[in-house]
């Protein structure tokens, strides 16, 4: 049995797509088969596809814990190691700590968010992987793998659904 | 007893000579065609851009980079500073940078978070103005500083000597807030310019392939990668607006922590927040004229519509910021103390006193007299006068609110005038540093963000409503 | 009079504010015997190192004395009415205002001496101390200004000379300070009263100018401190001054 190819449909709108994606469902494919690719965010729901899970958020809220710990210890923990007395104030000040606890708190949960797209999202990744230039011209890319002898019925049942292009592809260096 | 309603004559008026295509959300154009206008626009130059790169550069390296080893090597007497003028025009430079980077956080992360879809042309010009106004401010930091080989020290790192830095100080409040916002501002510019990038790779030959194609880090769009991208950005634009507050009011309380009449003030926090804002927006005005006038196809991102809501943003701005000065300048007036009404004697009829009245007239005249008018909001050329102005107008807000309020101190025997000596080039230099680094930005990145552009126009709609078309925005997140 | 060292470990628990009411060392300046006559401005300078600026930078406002001589008057001369002479120094204040805005501690409050001491080394030149000061007694090297040999022969070996970009101010003599306490520490005995003169104190030709441990109810400065024409500068600001004023007579000011 020879193995899966890998298909590309092209479509130039969200109607379309996603009669095309629910083409592809009837056929037999699973979700894991396709892959979709869009010039603008769709909603997992739009496209009938199934809802991305992401940890951005949870590895933001790390950060933020983080930099909370480096800003308390930048406002209670250095004057324990290195105790310098001004102007009158407690060497302790709250409000300051406030402050600083703020600010280091948010780097904390930005920076990590940041460095959480770069983790989930194996960033930066310049193996070969399905891609076309068309889909930065907003066009949508469905890839999808299916047994060589569904290949005729998917393209036909592509085209009719309104695909520009169904071709066998390659995956492509970037 | 009968009610009738009477339609609004105006109204209806507008509405027949109104093409809904004037509209940047309700003229879509295919998605390439849009990319090729990017694209043009950012590859193309001529010799009169050139030309001012050079002019720009030149004036970079003399008056900011010459003049500043002049300012390391003799120190700070060939600044004007002196005492009680201590912080004289490098402050204010430091201010005022902080205020014209605002402008591009309030954009791209307040109206985003409001839904402000006039936003989505412009945010990425905003930011860039917000991340080189920042390194403006860095820079007028260091200008400042009487050793400035040793800022590190500034840096809470350990050391050999066991010596940290002092976190009662409003600077160091200050070094935090900014750091923050500026590593802040500057992945909240990356991150909504990554699938623009990606655009600008697969269009591109030559070296410029080979940078976008590192700086785009390989994003395909598929799912998963729009999923985090802008959930990230979720997070950003909830994130940096209460950061964008805290570090101008942190700015201020550089001031209002300090025991001086004129400056210890509980209103500066909220008033330094408003006037960030009055001359960020104004500042982008500017930017934005410079932009549509100078760069191909940018008559169609940038339209009327975006000066006119610019327009009345700036216009409420004005009024908020007139009222927080109106607070910072009754309570003194009413029940000051000696020292304190003397101080406002001294703006009001001392020898700096028409830099006082222009302030006023700059900041409130000017934007109140003009941008009232409709018809007016939607000329680009004067809303940049405009924006000129009130840059003017801020400048010496704050020029007033440093060497000129530090001049009255409760030891009359330490009064004395501030004249700017050194600080005059190199603060034009960091203009030019400001412009140079902008207009060379504008030719490496694309300055639309193309794809957000397309993502509004898929969500806007004309639909039928009894007589006539009204536009529908769909929510699509 | 143990060492500065042990001393802030002692004190460590302590809260500032337990030593900050009164002081430790207090000056007490007369301005009833002030003639104005600059001797202590000349005194400081030569003792503290101060260095000589130039017509052009004292003229713009950056003079280079931590002990200045204020005069105000009205009117044009012959009729003209002044207050007292106001000698202004650094008044060391318990609540100072300098310290807590200096981002890298180079204006701290010493916990053995009670005094606001310059860390001339540490300092980065924000000069945010400068501006924070309601007596505006804080000086700053605007420039570099070298001795040439062998003018530079003058110099007093007991104190550091300072770079461009330092701020600095009066010290209450610290080095006079220390040296009456190790001179007493070696003697077995305390510093007594009057041991321990400043420069400022030491040159003036009215005795003007008194000096001591104002914690300490048995010195002459302790005394003088009540004394009923006394008065501290800014009182308002709470910045509590270890410098006591004592209001003068003069028949040319507006105390008649």
């Amino acid at each position: 049995m020879s193995e899966n190819l890998t298909l590309l449909a092209l479509f130039s709108d969200v109607e379309p797509a996603s009669r095309g994606i629910e083409t592809l469902h009837e056929l037999g494919l699973e979700d894991k088969d396709i892959n979709v690719l869009s010039g603008i965010p769709l909603k997992n729901t739009i496209l009938g596809r199934p809802a991305a899970k992401t940890n951005v958020p949870r590895i933001g809220m790390l950060g933020a814990l983080l930099g909370l710990g480096l800003g308390l210890f930048f406002i209670q923990g250095i004057p324990l190691i290195y105790p310098l007395y001004v102007g009158g104030q407690s060497l302790f000040p709250i409000p300051p700590t406030l402050i600083i606890s703020f600010e280091m708190a948010m780097l904390g949960l930005m920076g990590f968010s940041f460095i959480g797209v770069f983790i989930e999202s194996r960033f930066p990744s310049f193996e070969p992987e399905n891609y076309v230039p068309e889909v930065s011209d907003g066009k949508i890319a469905v890839f999808f793998s299916c047994p060589p002898d569904l290949q005729n019925k998917a393209t036909g049942l592509l085209s009719t659904a309104g695909a520009e292009v169904v071709k066998p592809v390659e995956a492509q260096q970037l | 007893m009968a009610v009738t309603a009477k339609a609004l004559p105006h109204a209806h008026a507008q509405e027949e000579h109104e093409d809904p295509r004037e509209h940047l959300m309700l003229d879509p154009r295919p998605r390439g065609e849009m990319n090729a206008m990017a694209m043009e626009a950012m590859l193309s130059t001529n010799w009169k851009f050139w030309l001012v790169i050079v002019i720009l550069a030149a004036t970079v390296a003399y008056c900011l980079f010459y003049e500043w080893g002049v300012l390391i090597f003799e120190g700070q007497g060939v600044a004007g500073v002196t005492r009680p003028d201590y912080w004289g025009v490098f402050l204010v430079d430091v201010v005022f940078w902080i205020g014209i980077s605002h402008a591009g956080t309030f954009i791209s992360a307040l109206l985003r978070v409001l839904k402000v879809e006039a936003r989505r042309p412009f945010t990425r010009a905003a930011e860039l103005m917000t991340t080189f106004g920042l390194v403006q401010a860095g820079i007028s930091v260091f200008l400042h500083l009487g050793r400035v080989w040793l800022t590190y020290w500034m840096i809470p790192l350990p050391n050999q000597r066991g010596l940290w830095p002092d976190f009662h100080s409003p600077l160091m409040w200050d070094f935090m807030a900014i750091t923050t916002y500026l590593l802040c501002s500057t992945m909240y510019l990356y991150m909504p310019l990554i699938p623009d990038l990606a655009m600008a790779r697969d269009r591109s030959t030559g070296w410029r392939k080979l940078l976008y194609r590192v700086m785009a880090l390989g994003f395909r769009g598929n799912e998963f990668q729009w999923k985090h991208l802008t959930t990230a950005m979720n997070i950003f634009a909830f994130a940096i607006i209460p950061v964008m507050f805290s570090v101008h009011t942190i700015v201020s309380w550089d001031f209002a922590m300090a025991s001086r009449p004129g400056w210890s003030s509980t209103v500066f926090g909220p008033y330094f927040v408003i006037g960030a804002l009055h001359s960020g927006i104004a500042a982008v005005l500017l930017v934005l004229f410079l932009i549509r006038s100078t760069m191909k196809h940018m008559d169609y991102f940038l339209r009327l519509e975006h000066f006119d809501f610019l327009g009345k943003l700036s216009l409420v701005i004005s009024m908020i910021w007139a009222y927080f000065y109106f607070n910072d300048y009754i309570v003194p007036w009413y029940g000051g103390g000696t020292i304190e009404k003397t101080l406002l004697d001294f703006l009001a009829r001392g020898p700096a006193s028409p830099l006082w009245y222009a302030m006023l007239f700059c900041n409130i005249v000017v934007p109140w007299a003009i941008l009232w008018n409709k018809n007016w909001r939607r000329k680009p050329w004067l809303l940049a006068l405009v924006g000129i102005a009130v840059n003017i107008g801020m400048y010496l807000e704050r020029y007033i609110i440093i060497p000129v309020t530090v001049t009255i101190t409760r030891d009359p025997f330490t009064w004395r005038l501030y004249h700017p000596a050194i600080e005059i080039p190199i603060t034009i230099g960091m203009f030019a540093l400001f412009l140079l680094l902008y207009m060379l930005a504008s030719r490496i990145i694309p300055l639309i963000p193309v794809w957000e552009v397309e993502e509004g126009q898929a969500a806007h709609s004309l639909r039928k409503l009894g007589k006539t078309e009204v536009v529908s925005l769909s929510e699509l997140e | 009079m143990s060492h500065a060292h042990e001393h802030a470990h002692e004190h460590q628990d302590a809260t500032p504010k337990a030593l900050s009411a009164t002081g430790k060392w207090g000056m007490v300046i007369d301005q009833d015997l002030c003639t104005g006559c600059q001797a202590c401005v000349a005194a400081c300078a030569m003792e503290n190192n101060l260095s000589f600026i130039g017509e052009d930078d004292v003229a713009y406002g950056r003079s280079m004395q931590w002990i200045r001589i204020e005069r105000y008057w009205q009117g044009e001369y012959p009729k003209v009415s002044m207050t007292d002479y106001q000698p202004m120094m650094c008044q060391q204040c318990g609540n100072a205002p300098c310290e807590p805005v200096c981002p890298v501690y180079a204006s701290v409050h010493s916990a053995s001496e009670d005094l606001n001491v310059q860390v001339y080394n540490r300092c980065i030149g924000t000069r945010y101390c400068a501006n924070n000061c309601p007596y505006q007694v804080r000086e700053f090297n605007w420039r570099d200004w070298p001795l040439p040999e062998p003018m530079s022969n003058r110099l007093n070996p007991d104190v550091t000379v300072r770079q461009r970009g330092v701020m600095e101010k009066c010290t209450f003599c610290i080095q006079r300070i220390h040296t009456g306490e190790n001179t007493a520490a070696a003697a077995n005995r305390d510093v007594l009263d009057g041991e321990v003169v400043p420069a400022c104190a030491q040159a003036c030709p009215a005795n003007a100018i008194t000096f001591g441990r104002i914690d300490d109810p048995t010195t002459q400065v302790a005394q003088l401190a009540q004394d009923s024409r006394g008065y501290h500068q800014l009182e308002e600001m709470n910045t509590l001054p270890r410098v006591t004023y004592l209001k003068g007579g003069s028949k040319h000011g507006s105390n008649g």
